[in-house]
């Protein structure tokens, strides 16, 4: 167990001291959405689901910060380590296979949190935004960090150079983050050609519903996306731990 | 019969259409010093790497203290330190004691005793005044002196130690044979591949050569010596290593 949690220290230790790279510029870009999307353009759309598009953000912006800092601490971490040569310290240590998987996962899960909290705190700068069941939104926030931290564990393993993780994130998390119900509804793109059946089609339109009806205290409404998620996170978890217990790209 | 510390059975490694390891068998006995020997490229660092888990055998089997280590690795690991050729410390946010620090948190040691540990084997190295400095302010040999580091930290009962006076200064070479043969009377196994030859006569017990992927000789430095009817083990090696390659 000692040799677990020290690994999940060293996790977290990597990006809280690297803190103005890791934690701040996601809470940055937030604000800048809230400010651009919110208050700028927000007005001119009235309200979505019987709020104020600034608010009807909130939950989706939380969501995607969770889902990218998540993937991206295991992701980088375990690339570097491979790229460092260092990943042959845990690899030479008594620790096993899944405890060295379910560790980096661990700290991608805890920056997702950090970062899904702060990115919250610097939503309430813009809008008036209450969590009515925080027991909810934090199992909700904590399954879904789960299932992107053991993401990025796979492509962390998977690439084969820096370039790789970049690539997933700009080509299959992000479009899929975006045209997943963070900044509208399914109500709103109906009928549009190409973006309707890509919305509905996309499983992160359901985790993002799921998250927001999480922060409103619905729990009916919420439970498709989180089942989903813990699906997902299975799916991903197993695999990412038998990635580790096959060495795949780690031994030779 | 005693079990040996190290025993390689009919290892075998194919790198794609490489054969790295060719049906290597080799026992080391607990307390020996041993010299593994070879020209670059013999497999040296392949057949010590199955030891440290980073390399899966393709056919064979290395056991430790009679244990698998591929199927038994959390307890082979615990026995064996490791003192790879390439230097690989956690270099970007840990300093120099850190990162002995978590080192030893890897292998089950209380955080309070790792930090104990590491101060004594900082000292010992000559490294206590670059306890906090970042691996980056450090020269060769020291990094070399923090990884050797590393590998004693947990109190392995046996050494492995990959080419460690590969680029060191006079001084660090002395010190690490020091170390080793005390640790040697001490009881511990050491198991050494260099190319300072004169080295390897005066301090293993037996050394065994290798050359492409198969073990060519064992014996103690003495009893190769006389076989081959040579002087020094470096002619013994630089005979060999001639033979096998006509």
């Amino acid at each position: 167990m000692i040799g677990f949690l020290t690994l999940f220290k060293r996790e977290v230790i990597r990006f809280l001291k690297d803190a103005l790279d890791t934690i701040v510029p996601p809470t940055v870009e937030v604000a800048l959405y809230m400010l651009i999307f919110g208050l700028a353009l927000g007005p001119r759309l009235g309200n979505i689901e019987g709020m104020p598009y600034i608010q009807f953000m909130v939950p989706g912006l939380i969501l995607m910060s969770i889902i990218r800092n998540s993937f991206l601490n295991p992701a980088y971490s375990l690339f570097q380590s491979r790229w460092d040569g260092n990943i042959a310290d845990l690899l030479s240590s008594p620790l096993s296979a899944s405890q060295i998987a379910l560790a980096i996962i661990l700290g991608g899960v805890v920056r997702g949190i950090i970062v899904g909290t702060l990115v919250f705190v610097a939503t309430l700068i813009f809008a008036s935004f209450s969590i009515s069941s925080l027991l909810l939104a934090l199992g909700y926030a904590i399954v879904v960090s789960m299932a992107f931290a053991a993401l990025g564990c796979i492509v962390g393993l998977w690439t084969k150079g820096w370039e790789g993780i970049g690539t997933v994130n700009s080509f299959v998390l992000d479009p899929l983050v975006l045209l997943g119900g963070v900044f509208y509804s399914l109500d709103m793109v109906s009928g549009i050609p190409f973006i309707e059946p890509l919305t509905k089609i996309n499983p992160f339109t359901y985790i993002t519903e799921g998250f927001r009806s999480a922060l409103l205290g619905n729990i009916e409404t919420a439970m498709f996306g989180f089942v989903l998620t813990i699906g997902l996170g299975m799916i991903f978890l197993v695999l990412a731990i038998m990635l580790f217990r096959n060495g795949y790209h780690l031994k030779s | 019969m005693k079990i040996p510390a190290v025993s390689f059975q009919s290892l075998e490694k194919v790198y794609r259409n490489v054969t790295a390891l060719k049906d290597l068998s080799l026992d080391i006995q607990e307390g020996e010093f041993f010299g593994l020997l070879g020209p670059n490229g013999a497999g040296k660092t392949t057949s010590l790497n199955t030891i440290a888990g980073l390399v899966k055998p393709t056919k064979g089997k290395v056991l430790i203290d009679g244990l698998d280590a591929i199927r038994q690795y959390r307890e082979t690991h615990r026995l064996v330190g490791m003192m790879f050729q390439d230097i690989i410390l956690d270099s970007r946010f840990l300093n120099v004691h850190e990162i002995l620090v978590y080192h030893a948190g890897y292998f089950g040691i209380p955080r309070r005793r790792a930090q104990e540990l590491a101060n004594e084997l900082l000292k010992r190295l000559d490294l206590w005044n670059k306890r906090t400095a970042r691996v980056q302010e450090l020269s060769g040999g020291m990094k070399r002196r923090l990884m050797l580091a590393k590998a004693l930290i947990h109190d392995p009962a046996i050494i492995i130690l990959d080419e460690p006076t590969a680029g060191a200064d006079v001084e660090l070479r002395l010190l690490i044979w020091k170390m080793m043969e005390e640790f040697h009377e001490q009881g511990k196994t050491i198991v050494l591949t260099t190319h300072y030859l004169e080295e390897a006569e005066r301090l293993c017990d037996r050394v065994a050569i290798i050359d492409q992927g198969k073990l060519l000789v064992e014996g103690s430095p003495e009893e190769l010596m006389k076989r081959q009817n040579q002087q020094h083990l470096e002619d013994v090696f630089l005979q060999l290593i001639r033979d096998d390659s006509v």
